[in-house]
């Protein structure tokens, strides 16, 4: 019989230090995780927000890119229309001069 | 011997069910305080974003609109420095067409009639003819056009030929005979004075 309970205490005593140990090593892991929590967070404030600053970047490219064709449309339409001013000018050049002689000398 | 072998395995298999369900317990906090950690940070982060992808939305559209803007201006002015250069090259044909003008036969009246202008405008009486060297030789009837701008003043008119010389291409200065009042009947202060006129008609012309 007092063996028995020699045997059932010392079970015992295994069974709390298997219990104490988990504990122990389950403190350690939060322990851990708030340590890495304050870098998690950063991490991924600054990831969100680096993915943020991008797309503002891609904004403003793509803003420009748009200004530059609508550039190069104007200029292009500016070149077409000083290419029918010269030919008007060409065609009318002896008329204006004649007219302007006349003005001046009347 | 046998009910205590039963219980000290029970025991012991009690401890380790215990021991792992504190450990899961803990690895699911640890995951959840890391996961809760990794969305307030992207939380916190999203309303900075907002704010940035906001600025740079209307920084974006603003510095297109400019760019449009100038755009516009910058066409316009291509076409209307086309039309400034066409309109200074009929000006200048103008002028060349007067020099040459100022060598033939077809001048001396023009001059004349200049003179008289001139001379009727400041009201006549004692005036002063300046004219440049080439147009000082020429045949003009003083006489004729001083009695022309009596006719037209109404006040007996004197002209005399000044000895100053002009630097223009023709034309004249008339000027009382006191030099209190000019009147500037050269090509070039006609051209200046009507410049905007003349520069009008030649666009309307050309264009």
């Amino acid at each position: 019989m007092l063996e028995a309970f020699k045997a059932i205490k010392e079970k015992h005593l295994e069974a709390k230090r298997i219990v104490e140990e988990a504990t122990a090593q389950a403190e350690k892991l939060m322990n851990e995780a708030e340590k890495k929590a304050l870098s998690v967070y950063e991490e991924a404030y600054k990831k969100t927000l680096s993915q943020a600053k991008q797309k503002a970047t891609d904004l403003k490219i793509k803003a420009t890119k748009e200004a530059e064709i609508e550039l190069a449309k104007f200029l292009s339409n500016a070149e077409d229309q000083a290419k029918g001013v010269e030919a008007k000018a060409k065609k009318n050049f002896k008329k204006a001069v004649d007219s302007i002689l006349n003005m001046i000398l009347q | 011997m046998e009910s205590t072998r039963v219980i000290t395995e029970m025991i012991l298999e009690e401890a380790k069910k215990s021991a792992e369900g504190i450990l899961q317990e803990a690895e699911k906090s640890a995951e959840d305080l890391l996961k809760k950690q990794k969305q307030r940070g992207a939380q916190k982060a999203n309303e900075a974003a907002k704010i940035l992808l906001k600025k740079a939305e209307s920084e974006a559209e603003l510095n297109k609109l400019n760019s449009v803007a100038n755009s516009k201006i910058k066409t316009k002015w291509v076409v209307l420095s086309k039309k400034e250069t066409w309109i200074d090259n009929v000006l200048k044909e103008a002028k060349n067409k007067l020099k040459i003008m100022t060598t033939t036969k077809e001048y001396l009246p023009i001059l004349q009639k200049l003179i008289t202008e001139a001379g009727v405008i400041l009201g006549g009486k004692d005036l002063e003819v300046l004219l440049n060297p080439q147009d000082s030789a020429l045949a003009l009837k003083l006489d004729s056009i001083a009695k022309k701008i009596t006719e037209k003043t109404g006040f007996e008119t004197k002209l005399k030929l000044s000895k100053e010389k002009l630097e223009v291409i023709g034309g004249a200065v008339v000027r009382t005979a006191n030099r209190k009042v000019i009147m500037d009947n050269t090509f070039k202060d006609i051209i200046r004075r009507r410049e905007k006129e003349l520069r009008s008609e030649i666009a309307k012309i050309l264009f």
